[in-house]
């Protein structure tokens, strides 16, 4: 079985490669990339005018499965990740329960071989019931399949809790994500602190909060040597005590989510539940702040932190409406909207933030277009113009803050081990 | 979801047009002379109905709303549904649905949440006023200040207007900032660090730390009140030592001017954040705002449900 993906722009950042080309797959593999190849016997799929990248990565999704189903389940929320672009999602363990054992590792990983369109990796709680109080069976976690570990949803306010689990991750080369923001700063907050939550009254999230617990985290890094990796930085301050950290050698890396990068808090005024987000969205200078870090290296992957709860959850007063929205389905026109067409990024930075840069966080192979690997591809036209309507998602929650926007770029097929999964935005499978 | 024609929703002053803010302040003006006669009755609402829907207690917003719906002849009903017996946020929706469905024109609603009230404008098609929603706006409060000092100052222009006390959790300051500056005032602030919003600054008020350089020539203050339960949350660390430093007394008030009117929305702590003698004094104007109070609610409804039309003679 040979498929040739004829006349695309091969960007593979990985290998530092921008061509004009072709992609040989059989047998689900990639056999050649080439400026020409002869696909004799081959059937074409015609690229033309299509970016050809490595299948997108997302390493912070929320599948809400097992127990939040309402939410969203692997059926469901593979078939998003699909629709926007995604070959290979990883999902967090704050779902109930937890998951912080073997049994609901193999668990996840077992129905996404049978639910699920595209790869999906577990990522286990860093402390059991992610309560912050004993480490979770990380050894056996990691042994069952668990790419990473995390207490996501909440930061670990145990300083020494939180060592402990850097220490016993990294004896296994696994990363832990922190979730940064110190809650007793943010009890009970609704937005980002700032003029406009003066002006709409509401208590709120200072970006302090998590400046101080990014520090922390960094300086334990620093202390134990192991890996750390924080989630959805928002705030200016963040960004830059990372930089200086790796600048110092630290093993910290950090994602940045379509939403951080590209709204801020100003996006609240009006009271829209859909725009209630932990981090919150924050003011134009932190924004700014992180698109600088994504562009000098600071900030090494994009992640949607896709985090879907169910209508009626959200249709209700902001105060009391969860926090979170889908993220799967308007990642990739986000980005290339707000950054790629306002000159801010180039396609090939854009890439390897949503492709080989989460995908050397987590470890395993993806995020490279290269002979002998799986044919994990994603197809994206630039300049196709579409409108968010939440109505056609697949996910189940359906909440965006971009709900109703033009979008310019979109994701329009999906190759997974060489089968093509998504065309035009319609899952096949 | 459009509301029809006339009518239209009452959140905020801080999107509403200034001339609809001077055409509530101008009716209410002669909404006043009904007020203090005899026979205190309109037809001008007759056939109306008006739903008081209060998820947090409060007499005395509550009965200045009931009774400036009757004196416009309208149909008032108060359901008063204590925070403790809805389940949090799971209700509003339902709630804001059987009132519709009761065939209300307006729903009058006083809610914890910030944001509650454009919640509701957008769930039902009734008319919304809001009557407070948590630390956000309490619109019909602010107009009644405003009508208040134009009313003892002939103008608010030009006028050094201070807010004194908790300003994070006021939705009073929120209408009154808008309000005030809108029709030019210049608005000062002054509180605990503790209970003043970082950045209010950018909403272009001056903040002030200490209450004598806020009231320096003050023609308005404006007293906000300290609900004792901030200092269980560490926001002050004792009542008496609120008094000592921010309470509004005489000596204090011998830095503003000599005719400096004071308000305060009420219900007062005398003797924490304001004193005896300033609350009763000459200056005080906290009886009349009650009155001024039915008086704007009047007119607001009247905006409210019949939108940019005149109100007839009223004499
Ligand atoms: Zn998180």
């Amino acid at each position: 079985m040979k498929l040739l993906i004829k006349g695309g722009r091969i960007i593979n950042p990985a290998l530092n490669m921008d061509i004009a080309g072709d992609i040989l797959i059989t047998d689900g593999c990639i056999a050649e990339i080439g400026q020409k190849i002869d696909g004799a016997g081959a059937e074409i799929f015609d690229a033309t005018g299509y970016i050809v990248a490595p299948g997108l990565v997302d390493m912070h999704v929320h599948l809400r499965e097992p127990g939040l189903e309402a939410k969203e389940d692997i059926y469901s929320g593979t078939r998003a990740a699909a629709a926007g672009g995604f070959t290979t999602i990883a999902c967090m363990p704050n779902t109930k329960p937890v998951v912080d054992s073997s049994i609901a590792v193999s668990g996840i990983i077992q129905r996404a071989q049978n639910e699920g369109v595209v790869r999906v990796r577990a990522i286990g709680a860093l402390s059991k019931g992610q309560e912050g109080k004993e480490l979770a069976e990380i050894g056996d976690m990691v042994a069952a399949g668990a790419v990473a570990l995390s207490d996501d949803g909440h930061y670990v306010s145990s300083a020494r809790l939180f060592q402990a689990g850097l220490l016993y991750a990294n004896m296994f080369d696994k990363v832990v994500i922190s979730h940064a923001e110190e809650e007793s700063l943010v009890e009970d907050g609704h937005m980002h602190e700032g003029a406009i939550s003066a002006m709409l009254g509401m208590r709120s999230r200072p970006a302090v909060a998590e400046d101080i617990a990014v520090m922390r985290d960094v300086m334990l890094a620093e202390y134990t040597g192991a890996r750390l990796h924080i989630a959805h930085v928002s705030s200016a301050n963040a960004v830059e005590f990372i930089r200086q950290a790796k600048k110092r050698g630290v093993k910290v890396t950090a994602e940045a989510t379509p939403h951080h990068l590209t709204l801020t808090d100003e996006a609240v005024i009006g009271f829209d539940t859909a725009t209630k987000v932990n981090p919150p969205l924050r003011s134009a200078d932190h924004v700014q702040a992180l698109i600088q870090g994504l562009n000098d290296g600071t900030i090494d992957a994009i992640a949607t932190d896709h985090a879907p709860h169910a209508a009626e959850e959200k249709d209700m007063e902001y105060i009391y409406a969860p926090s979170g929205f889908a993220g799967l389905e308007t990642s990739v026109g986000v980005i290339l909207t707000s950054l790629y067409h306002t000159g801010q990024c180039t396609l090939p930075q854009i890439l390897e933030k949503m492709t080989i840069g989460p995908a050397r966080i987590l470890g395993g192979e993806a995020g490279v277009l290269q002979p002998g690997a799986a044919a994990d591809i994603t197809l994206i036209d630039p300049d196709r113009e579409w409108v968010v309507d939440e109505t056609t998602f697949y996910t189940k929650g359906k909440k965006t803050p971009f709900s109703g926007q033009k979008l310019k770029g979109k994701a329009v097929a999906v190759f997974v081990a060489g089968e093509l999964i998504m065309k035009n935005g319609e899952v096949l499978k | 979801m459009a509301k029809d024609s006339t009518g239209q929703d009452i959140l905020e002053l801080r999107s509403m047009p200034v001339e609809t803010m001077e055409s509530i302040l101008a009716t209410a003006k002669e909404m006043k002379n009904i007020v203090l006669r005899d026979i205190k009755k309109l037809p001008t609402l007759r056939g109306r109905s008006i739903i008081n829907l209060f998820f947090e207690p409060s007499t005395r917003t509550r009965t200045s709303f009931e009774l400036a719906g009757k004196y416009l002849g309208a149909d008032v009903v108060n359901i008063t549904t204590s925070a403790s017996s809805v389940v949090k946020g799971e209700s509003l929706r339902d709630t804001l649905l059987t009132v519709e469905a009761m065939g209300v024109d307006v729903i009058v609603m006083r809610h914890s949440a910030e944001g509650a009230a454009h919640f509701a404008a957008k769930a039902v098609q009734p008319i919304i006023v809001n009557a407070g929603d948590g630390a956000h706006e309490h619109p019909t409060q602010g107009l009644l200040d405003m009508f208040t000092i134009r009313e003892k100052k002939g103008t608010i222009a030009g006028q050094k207007i201070v807010i004194i006390g908790d300003i994070t959790h006021s939705r009073v300051a929120r209408s009154d900032i808008w309000g005030l500056k809108k029709l030019g005032a210049d608005v000062h602030l002054c509180g605990p660090a503790t209970l003043m919003p970082r950045d209010i600054g950018e909403l272009g008020v001056t903040v002030h730390a200490r209450v004598e350089e806020a009231l320096e020539g003050a023609d308005v203050v404006n007293v906000l009140r300290i609900q004792k339960e901030r200092q269980q949350k560490g926001l002050f660390p004792s009542a008496r030592e609120y008094a000592r430093i921010f309470g509004v007394n005489d000596a204090r008030l011998k830095l503003a001017k000599p005719d400096v009117l004071i308000l305060h929305p009420g219900p007062m702590n005398r003797g924490l954040e304001i004193a005896f003698d300033v609350a009763y004094s000459e200056q005080s104007v906290i009886q009349e705002q009650v009155t001024n109070g039915v008086a704007v609610r009047m007119s607001i409804l009247f905006q409210a449900l019949m939108g940019g039309k005149k109100i007839e003679a009223v004499d």
